[in-house]
């Protein structure tokens, strides 16, 4: 429909910047066909009520042009425009009643009394009120007073209707109800309607046309199915319903490879070799007997949802280090009116070859005073057995009178581990700990990977930080004891969202399947 | 919420020792000759008929009434328009404005009217500023003029508060939502700003007015006894004639000419506001 259709409105390069420097739209180009029901989509901030607050006349853009019918109506106030606003919180005029709310378009415009009654009593039959033209508006339920601003904008028989999502402050029920109503009002009276919204369930029930935008920009313009089946980007992908995004290698065209197999696809247009990201929307996979299945994996969870079961499969387990935490209790130790502490510590093979006392001093934070006036005694003798291999070793310290106190210092290498399979690298290191820091730490998982100096990266590009999803422990953090543990830090695995009739138990082997077509393949984006 | 009903007592208590019981003084003393002693009242209606009788009173009360209402009109057409520009200025200086409006009231009236009464006087500071351009004294102190000014400017940001508080309220998106459905800005302040303001109108009368019209020393001291309102008259029967019952009588012919003109604009306050509510 939209080949034959005349352009109604076009924004041409549409830039906003606020006084305080905030740039809200970055040169959006649109156009707008009559007749449509056009949504313009997108999270919060992404700057579509700005563009309708533009259209509107309610704002003024920085730059660019707003065309309609082909002349520029950036400069025209928005009481003279052909253009009707239902507004978020409908606006409704509290001081009148439901027909002279509906009536103020026309009676501003000086048409006759019966002229007026006539074409406010029949928008008062299409939005279902015709009762209610004398009730107060203040005193009409949500979706009663959302109808009430569509009849009141309708009646003025704009060629342009916009919407700012008008169905935000009605519960769910109500809000289906509305968005069948919306619809059907729309191809009843014929115009166009642009409406604003951020739930995309909505966008794809109602448009004939989808803008999904982010960061002052347009990610995507397609009718609902392009969008769902077809996403240009990981954005789009993310924010249209639940999603499964994968990474993988286009091998030629309509084959792509990911987890190390080889997949039949239809995408075209990708070159050899080229790193791509793979869709697969959750109600495309199925769960089979592990035998049958494309790929293959572990139930994490599943969840009843009454139609269906959301369940996660993980296809492989990500990429995992294990460290040694020492905990120690640290008292200093008394002796002879002074108090002498040192705390263990840990170095690198490199650096345990060239070692002096005053390094080992302060690598252990060795200090020792005076039990009553608290001033500081030397630390004259440092003893120890340590040697440039890994292992354990103690080191000694002493007071010129005789009190000492014994830590453990340990020699490593550097600690990490890699997964060229999947082209990724995890770092962390053995540390020390006090047993207060671990009973004190409110977000121990946290702290755990700050002290262990703990992260990943992508291994084909060293920028590319990749999140440390999980931490094990075998310790209860609120009753350790001095002594040595592990700590296993280790990336997300690939993990499938599957929506399937199917229950499956969790831990249970499975294989997952797809069919060809229900693979979508588009450009690599940047990853959050 | 039943629980906390004990904690009303003493506020009940405070009620009725302060406001309930000089009140019933007053009627007391309205319907009783003088000369009573503590047990025995003689009744009468003498203070009332001596009032509606004397044609000097009752100029005196028309007086007072005229004043009030002309007082009354001057604030709202000065104040609507000096709260409407504020309305429109940014968050900053419509707070500024607001507290320099407000700032006046920190002074003691009194203190106010006598620095009115150095302005005025014939040698005051606007005779001799219009003596430079030969013109003058013109009589200003102890006129109608005077005391209208000295009300206008003692009661006037009753006024605009009130007025602006409304316009402040009133949601900005009607105004979008005016001009979206046709309304030029003239248009959309005659049907949507005045409207949805004239809650705040009434209120600022109901507070102008009332003071207005039992003021005493804003006449007393700008209008130099020859303007004699209500205020003045209940004065002295208290203060130098002594006559407490027919003081007393006054004072409840004034309370009950305002609870009229109260329960008048109250109604009309609630046929504007109606729709006003959320």
């Amino acid at each position: 429909m939209a080949e034959e259709a005349k352009k109604l409105i076009q924004f041409k390069n549409i830039v906003k910047s606020f006084e305080d420097g905030q740039v809200v739209l970055k040169g959006v180009s649109l156009d707008i066909y009559e007749n449509e029901f056009v949504t313009l989509l997108g999270p919060s901030g992404c700057g579509k009520t700005t563009l309708l607050r533009i259209l509107g006349g309610f704002l003024q853009p920085t730059e660019g042009k707003v065309l309609f019918d082909g002349e520029d109506i950036v400069n025209v106030p928005p009481y003279k425009r052909e253009i009707n606003t239902v507004f978020q919180k409908y606006a409704l005029f509290p001081h009148m009643n439901v027909y002279d709310n509906i009536a103020f378009g026309l009676t501003i415009k000086k048409e006759p009394k019966d002229v007026i009654e006539q074409k406010v009593m029949r928008m008062l039959r299409l939005v279902n009120l015709e009762d209610y033209a004398r009730r107060n508006v203040t005193e009409m339920s949500g979706g009663q007073q959302q109808r009430i601003a569509i009849a009141r904008a309708l009646v003025n028989e704009p060629s342009v209707l916009l919407l700012d999502e008008p169905l935000g402050a009605l519960d769910l029920k109500l809000r289906k109800e509305m968005q069948h109503e919306l619809k059907s009002i729309q191809q009843e009276v014929g115009i166009t309607f642009i409406f604003v919204t951020h739930d995309q369930e909505e966008a794809l029930t109602m448009s004939d046309k989808i803008v999904v935008m982010n960061a002052g920009e347009i990610q995507q313009i397609g009718t609902p199915t392009e969008i769902y089946r077809r996403p240009v980007n990981e954005f789009v992908a993310n924010f249209i319903g639940e999603t499964n995004i994968i990474d993988g290698v286009m091998l030629e065209d309509d084959l792509v490879v990911f987890e190390d197999k080889k997949f039949p696809c239809s995408a075209r247009g990708f070159e050899r070799g080229e790193k791509v990201d793979v869709v697969i929307r959750p109600e495309h996979l199925d769960i089979v007997p592990r035998g049958q299945g494309m790929l293959k994996g572990v139930v994490k969870s599943q969840l009843f949802k009454g139609m269906h079961y959301d369940t996660i499969v993980e296809t492989r387990a990500g990429t995992s280090i294990t460290v040694k935490m020492q905990v120690s209790q640290d008292k200093p130790v008394t002796g002879g009116g002074e108090k002498i502490s040192a705390s263990g510590f840990l170095l690198d093979v490199e650096d345990a070859a060239e070692l002096n006392d005053g390094r080992i001093i302060a690598l252990a934070s060795a200090e020792a005073w005076d039990a009553e006036t608290e001033e500081p005694i030397s630390i004259k003798t440092v003893e120890h057995d340590i040697k440039p291999e890994t292992g354990e070793y103690s080191v000694t310290f002493a007071t010129a009178a005789g009190t000492s106190i014994t830590v453990r210092a340990m020699v490593v290498t550097e600690n990490r581990a890699e997964s060229t399979v999947y082209q990724e690298e995890i770092y962390a290191m053995n540390f020390f700990k006090k047993v207060e820091d671990i009973q004190e730490s409110m977000a121990l998982d946290t702290d755990l990977k700050m002290w262990a100096n703990a992260s990943a990266w992508s291994l084909e590009d060293e920028n590319e930080q990749v999140e440390i999803t999980d931490v094990k422990y075998d310790f209860d953090p609120e009753t350790i004891t001095p002594g040595v543990y592990d700590v296993t830090f280790a990336t997300e695995g690939y993990e499938y969202k599957v929506s399937t009739t199917r229950a499956a138990e969790e831990g249970a082997e499975v294989g997952l399947i797809f069919r060809p077509e229900d693979l979508h393949v588009m450009k690599r984006g940047g990853r959050r | 919420m039943k629980q906390f009903r004990s904690m009303t007592y003493p506020y009940v208590l405070w009620i009725a020792a302060m406001i309930v019981l000089p009140m019933l003084l007053i009627v007391l003393y309205a319907f009783t000759e003088s000369g009573n002693d503590v047990l025995t009242f003689r009744f009468t209606l003498e203070n009332f008929a001596r009032f509606v009788t004397d044609s000097v009173f009752l100029a005196v009360l028309w007086r007072s009434l005229y004043i009030a209402l002309i007082t009354t009109v001057i604030c709202v057409l000065l104040g609507y328009p000096i709260a409407y520009v504020i309305a429109q200025l940014g968050e900053r200086a419509n707070t500024i404005m607001i507290l320099l409006i407000t700032m006046p009231t920190w002074v003691n009236m009194l203190v106010r009217t006598y620095a009115w009464m150095g302005i005025l006087q014939d040698e005051g500071v606007l005779n001799t500023f219009l003596g430079f351009f030969g013109v003058g004294p013109v009589p200003m102190i102890h006129t109608s003029f005077a005391v209208i000014l000295g009300m206008v400017y003692n009661f006037i940001p009753f006024m605009i508060l009130q007025i602006h508080t409304s316009l402040d309220k009133m949601d900005k998106n009607l105004l979008n939502a005016a001009a979206d459905l046709g309304a030029d800005k003239a248009h959309a302040f005659l049907r949507v700003t005045l409207p949805l303001s004239l809650p705040g109108v009434i209120s600022g009368i109901t507070l102008v007015f009332l003071p207005a019209v039992s003021s005493f020393f804003i006449p007393k001291l700008l209008g130099g006894g020859q303007y004699v309102l209500v205020g003045n008259v209940i004065e002295s029967q208290f203060l130098t004639s002594g006559d407490w019952n027919f003081g007393s009588a006054i004072s409840m012919i004034m309370a009950v000419i305002i609870m009229i003109s109260m329960y008048f604009t109250r109604k009309a306050d609630v046929s504007v506001a109606s729709g006003g509510k959320e």
